[in-house]
């Protein structure tokens, strides 16, 4: 009960900081700064699949609807939900993962935050500049766009975890 | 039977997967060649009701700018002002003209969202339908152009501003009257680009883009830009033309929608044009 009005008041957070704040920093060179995924990474590592789809799918169109992009960001949210499992797979520690840790970046250290979050922004912050333009021609655009947007956005996600994601006490 | 259910369980990840992203890409393609309903976009409701809130936090950041560009358009409207002439010869009748009759009248709106570094960037207004705005509007400001109606709930409007992929409106030099189109390359906030310029008329730096008019939407002569630099296309004869829009879109706030009072004549009247010609 705990952990899902947790994770409710989290949407509702990223959906207004993305939707009012983030939306809005516009500092040139093509900088777009999305922060959502943060909430995607954070569910529960147990959680069903399916279930993990359709919330991300659900966050993405309501950041559509603050942004008129009509759908461009819930593709990229779902991609970035269908993902998740594989990238946790391929980045297991020996001993797994304990369902009750949250996959943040105090209880699994910064480096394999660095590692699965990283590639993950890195897919979903690409296909969402290569939907938006949808033109082989400016790929190197769509790469500038990814290469300068990515970095920033995840510098953020990191900040908003030391100042919101209470530390664990390890066990 | 038993094995297409299995199949189904199988791939059930993957197939939901498919579907939504189908949904998703969907929606983007329809929404944004023509918006069948508003609830998701910045003109619904709740998105319009929390923009305009966040609106009057945010809008005296802008203020003394807009007070200045307001004098400006206050001074040369004086300057129109019968007051403002002295009369040069005594003895002529002052004859009323009725050979105008109003086209165009203008819905005044503040906008309350706007994006400016996107590929396509949406401006939400705080007019809608109870205000008379109807999709396919020109919107200018004291500047310049803006952009055409997108998309209208009860009291909220998006506008598809000139910072978009294909927005074609037909533009032309002010000077020699040779019209092309407007594009945006979705680089720079403040450059856009004229096609369609055919490369034996020659052009000067800094000559003034202004709308053609004529389909409707725009009166004849809203500033566009100038002209910064331009190029002729290699193996075409046209010139590829980069020129510096008159309004800075960033600071935009005050705009107004146009509204044709002669639309419905013009349309009837071509549409009957169309059916003589089958």
């Amino acid at each position: 009960m705990n952990e899902s009005i947790k994770h409710s008041s989290r949407f509702i957070a990223v959906l207004l900081i993305q939707g009012l704040i983030l939306n809005q920093i516009e500092i040139g060179f093509g900088i777009q700064l999305m922060i959502y995924p943060l909430f995607i990474i954070l569910l529960p590592v147990n959680i069903n699949i399916i279930s993990l789809l359709f919330i991300s799918f659900s966050l993405g169109i309501l950041v559509d609807a603050f942004s008129n992009t009509y759908g461009l960001h819930a593709s990229s949210a779902l991609l970035f939900a269908f993902l998740r499992p594989s990238i946790f797979k391929l980045f297991d520690n020996r001993d797994g993962y304990d369902a009750l840790v949250e996959t943040n970046v105090f209880n699994m250290g910064l480096i394999w935050f660095a590692k699965s979050f990283g590639v993950l922004l890195f897919i979903h912050h690409l296909w969402f500049f290569f939907l938006e333009m949808f033109k082989f021609n400016d790929f190197g655009f769509i790469l500038q766009k990814t290469m300068l947007s990515a970095p920033i956005s995840f510098a953020i996600c990191i900040l908003l975890q030391y100042l919101f994601v209470k530390k664990q006490i390890s066990k | 039977m038993r094995n297409f259910i299995a199949f189904i369980k199988h791939f059930q990840v993957v197939l939901i997967f498919v579907l939504l992203q189908g949904i998703a890409l969907s929606l983007y393609v329809s929404f944004v060649q023509f918006p069948r309903s508003q609830y998701l976009t910045t003109a619904s409701f709740i998105q319009g009701n929390i923009f305009s809130a966040r609106n009057s936090l945010t809008k005296h950041f802008a203020l003394s700018e807009n007070n200045v560009q307001l004098q400006k358009k206050n001074i040369e409207l004086m300057n129109k002002q019968p007051f403002s002439f002295i009369p040069q010869e005594n003895g002529l009748v002052k004859i009323n003209d009725t050979l105008h009759r109003e086209q165009y009248e203008y819905i005044p709106a503040v906008v309350i969202n706007s994006t400016h570094d996107k590929r396509d960037n949406y401006f939400t207004i705080n007019a809608g339908t109870s205000q008379g705005i109807k999709r396919g509007m020109g919107v200018f400001s004291n500047n310049g152009i803006v952009g055409i109606i997108h998309n209208t709930s009860t009291n909220f409007s998006v506008i598809k501003s000139c910072l978009t992929k294909k927005l074609n409106i037909a533009i032309m030099l002010k000077e020699s009257n040779e019209f092309g189109f407007l594009e945006w390359d979705g680089r720079d906030a403040r450059r856009g680009s004229m096609t369609g310029v055919s490369n034996d008329f020659d052009l000067k730096i800094w000559s003034r883009i202004v709308t053609k008019g004529g389909g409707g939407i725009f009166p004849r002569g809203i500033p566009v830009g100038k002209i910064e630099k331009f190029e002729v296309i290699e193996g075409e004869p046209l010139w590829d033309i980069t020129f510096l829009f008159s309004e800075d879109f960033r600071s935009l706030q005050n705009v107004y929608v146009i509204k044709n009072l002669l639309e419905k004549e013009q349309l009837d009247l071509e549409n009957q044009a169309n059916e003589n010609q089958k």
